[in-house]
Formats: C-alpha cells, sequence, structure tokens
C-alpha cells in the first residue's frame, strides 16, 4: 500500500510534529535515557507507509542529525538508522499495522535494534553493552511504543489505519 | 539507494574525529540549526514551579555559604604573601544548558547551547556544580560539544584533596551494577588512599585548573603486580542526568614542563 499524494502529505506532516514534539515537548517534559523517542517513531512510521528506497534516504538523514547532535561515534547513527528505515519498509510486508499491539512491537523492536546497532558500531565495549541491551534500550523501547500507540491512535486518520484492537 | 545510503554512512564512520567534528558542527550551525534552536527554546521553558523552587533553595543555601569567602579569600591571601606563593590566576564560567539527545551514545558526548559566539573554545574544561564533567572538544558558532568522563577517549590528571598522590583518571571499561565508573591510575604501590577521599583535577597538563572535584575513592579496583593501584573512582558529576553545566575558561592551568624541576 504505497500512500496517495494527499495521503503522503499527511505523512510529511505527521513526521513534522513528531519533529516538533522530538525536539520541543521531550526536553520541556522528559528529556532521559528511557525517554521516548519521537524521532525514531517518525522514521518507522514513514518508513512503514513508504518505499524501501525512500526510507532508507530517510533513515539516513534522520540518523545524520543524530549523529550531528551526538558525535560520540559520528556514522554510527547514520547506518544505524539506515538500516531500521529499510528493514521497517520491507516489514510493512509481513506485518500488518493496522494492529495496535503488533505497532507498539514494531516500535519497541525498532528501538531496541536501533540503539543496539548505535552501541556495537561505536565500538562501545562488550562488558558495557549488558546495561544497555537489558536494561536502557528495553526501557526506551517500552516508553516509545507506548508514545507510538498514543500517536498512532490518534492520528489513526492521517495514517489511514484502521485499527483492529 | 540502500547500498549507497550504507556506504555514505560507512564513509562518515571512517572519518578520521578531526574531520568528523568539524563536518557534525558544520551541520549543527546550517541544516539543523532550527531544530537546534526549537530545542534550545524547549530546554528553557521548562523551567517549572518545582524547579524554580530547587534553585532558589540552591540560590539561599549559596547566599549563606558565600558568607565565609571574603574571610577565607582574605586569609588565603595573607598565607600566599606568607609562602610567597602567587595569587591563583582568576578564572571565569559561561553558563550552558546540555541538549540531551535520544541516543544511547548521549552521557558520552554531550551538546551544549553556547558556542564560540559566547566565548566557548575547543579546549575549555565543563563542569557541573557537583564536579568535572569534560572537556570541549568542537565549538560551534551556537553550540559545542563536550567529551565526557564517561568516554572511552577521556583522560584527566588527578590528585587527592590533600594534595599527596598524584595519579591519572579514566573512565573504567566495565560496568558494575549498570553504574559507570572512573579509575585512578599511577598511583605507586608505596602509596596508599583510603576509601572516601576526594579526587580533584591536579591542574596539571594544561587543559584544567587545579581543584576541580572529579570523585570520591570507592576502594582498590585492581593492583599491578606490585608496582601500581588502580582504585575506583565514583564520579561526581552525571554527564546523562546533567541540565546546566559551566564552560570554565581556565587561565590558571600549569603546564607539565612547568611543573617539572
Amino acid at each position: 500500500m504505497i500512500a496517495t499524494r494527499r495521503g503522503t502529505g499527511r505523512i510529511y506532516l505527521a513526521f513534522a510534529l513528531l519533529l516538533a514534539l522530538h525536539f520541543y515537548v521531550r526536553p520541556r517534559i522528559w528529556d532521559g535515557r528511557a525517554a521516548p523517542d519521537f524521532l525514531a517513531l517518525g522514521l518507522i512510521l514513514f518508513a512503514l507507509r513508504t518505499r524501501p528506497g525512500v526510507a532508507a534516504i530517510v533513515g539516513f538523514l534522520v540518523g545524520l542529525l543524530a549523529d550531528t547532535l551526538t558525535p560520540a561515534r559520528f556514522g554510527a547513527n547514520a547506518l544505524a538508522h539506515t538500516v531500521l528505515a529499510y528493514t521497517a519498509a520491507w516489514g510493512r510486508a509481513v506485518f500488518f499495522p493496522d494492529n495496535l499491539l503488533v505497532n507498539a512491537g514494531l516500535f519497541a523492536v525498532g528501538i531496541w535494534v536501533r540503539n543496539v546497532l548505535v552501541m556495537l558500531l561505536s565500538a562501545t565495549p562488550v562488558a558495557q553493552l549488558g546495561p544497555e541491551l537489558l536494561v536502557w534500550a528495553p526501557l526506551q523501547a517500552l516508553s516509545t511504543a507506548v508514545a507510538g500507540v498514543v500517536v498512532v491512535f490518534v492520528l489513526r486518520d492521517w495514517f489511514a489505519i484502521r485499527l483492529e484492537a | 539507494m540502500f547500498l549507497g545510503c550504507l556506504a555514505v554512512g560507512a564513509g562518515a564512520l571512517a572519518l578520521p574525529d578531526g574531520l568528523a567534528q568539524p563536518t557534525a558542527g558544520w551541520l549543527r550551525d546550517t541544516v539543523f540549526r532550527p531544530l537546534l534552536w526549537l530545542q534550545v527554546r524547549g530546554e528553557e521553558d521548562r523551567t517549572s514551579r518545582s524547579r524554580f523552587r530547587a534553585l532558589q533553595a540552591d540560590r539561599d543555601s549559596m547566599a549563606v555559604a558565600s558568607h565565609s569567602v571574603k574571610g577565607l579569600l582574605a586569609e588565603n591571601d595573607r598565607l600566599r604573601a606568607v609562602l610567597g606563593i602567587r595569587a591563583r590566576a582568576p578564572s571565569r564560567t559561561i553558563p550552558a544548558e546540555v541538549l540531551h539527545q535520544s541516543v544511547p551514545t548521549d552521557g558520552r558526548t554531550i551538546l551544549l547551547s553556547v558556542g564560540r559566539d559566547g566565548g566557548v573554545a575547543g579546549g575549555d574544561p565543563v563542569a557541573a556544580p557537583e564536579g568535572l564533567i569534560g572537556v570541549v572538544v568542537n565549538a560551534g558558532v551556537r553550540t559545542s560539544v563536550a567529551m565526557t568522563w564517561a568516554h572511552p577517549d577521556f583522560r584527566v590528571s588527578a590528585v587527592t584533596e590533600d594534595g599527596a598522590i598524584l595519579g591519572i583518571a579514566a573512565p573504567a571499561q566495565t560496568f558494575e551494577a549498570s553504574e559507570a565508573f572512573l579509575e585512578l591510575r599511577g598511583v605507586a604501590y608505596r602509596d596508599t588512599v583510603a576509601t572516601g577521599v576526594m579526587v580533584m583535577t591536579s591542574g596539571l597538563g594544561g587543559v584544567y585548573p587545579r581543584g576541580i572535584p572529579i570523585g570520591r575513592v570507592a576502594g582498590v579496583r585492581r593492583e599491578e603486580l606490585g608496582w601500581e593501584r588502580v582504585y575506583r573512582l565514583m564520579p561526581l558529576g552525571n554527564p546523562g542526568h546533567v541540565a546546566h553545566v559551566l564552560v570554565v575558561k581556565a587561565r590558571g592551568a600549569v603546564a607539565v614542563s612547568d611543573s617539572l624541576p
């Protein structure tokens, strides 16, 4: 299901809204390590509704933005977000993003995988991967999944989805 | 397109730090500037009632504590004059807000809301009220990036509170109970540092001024076959949670060559 022109406009608008949430609302409310990542959430929602190639480019740009703001290892986020967006775009053929629980699962798995990829590509010592894999990444995945469910529910008309649950 | 993005990403990953940091700085100052402007506004607007009360309480405590400062300064000047020690060069600080990001490497580097136009330059130390946070590695026009003590490349020359034992503080390569900590390395085997002793910057090396608290000793971590002890150091400043920092414009740091006989 490739979005129509009107639908595409709404998806871009939703992405812009999530950007504003990420950069303006999140720092005001909760900017801890487990806080929801609206940027990655927007990327997954966008990737699920577009072609894999376009998703990869947008993923790369979002990753580049993250790299620019946290240049602990420049390029790690660009690679991780490219893989995340491309996989999410292909995942549309496998999953049915009309179910709230499936959406929540996709967001959670996406964030967890993204965090693991970023840590691995940032040359993080193996001993330090444990807390990230088992504590922080799952917490952020959970909070992002909850935020994602709310966003999908509120913007269900924009994304043209009929929720089953 | 996917493979192209992967190739460019891999190329960016292979960039040396000397090229990657200026590239990131240029992108922050141009393409992504509107988003950063938005985040700075968000941080500024966060000052809620409860936070304001906390700041007010801090200010009141500082006001009470500052009553004794004048006397201490006068006493310090007298003692320096008696011992013939020149006065410590004054240092000034620039306040900055920390713009936290949502990626897992946030905390190894932090983005600050002031840059070159605010007087920040590469190599300036960054401290929180609790203690040392890190050092500025790249100063853009309006923002700058600091490498924190959690970054694997971080090192600082350290000394115990009484000035008796010197060492190098560096991040430990392992976590214990999900908590990052520092190591005080290079302490001679004959020297013993008790648990709880405060460790601060020594001023050697020309980057960090003397006297910024780094952490407290939390026991011996390992011993290197009779010639060195490595101590576990619990850092005082937490780069993952700190909201406001001070960029220290150091004037009193001592170059290593000056400290040698």
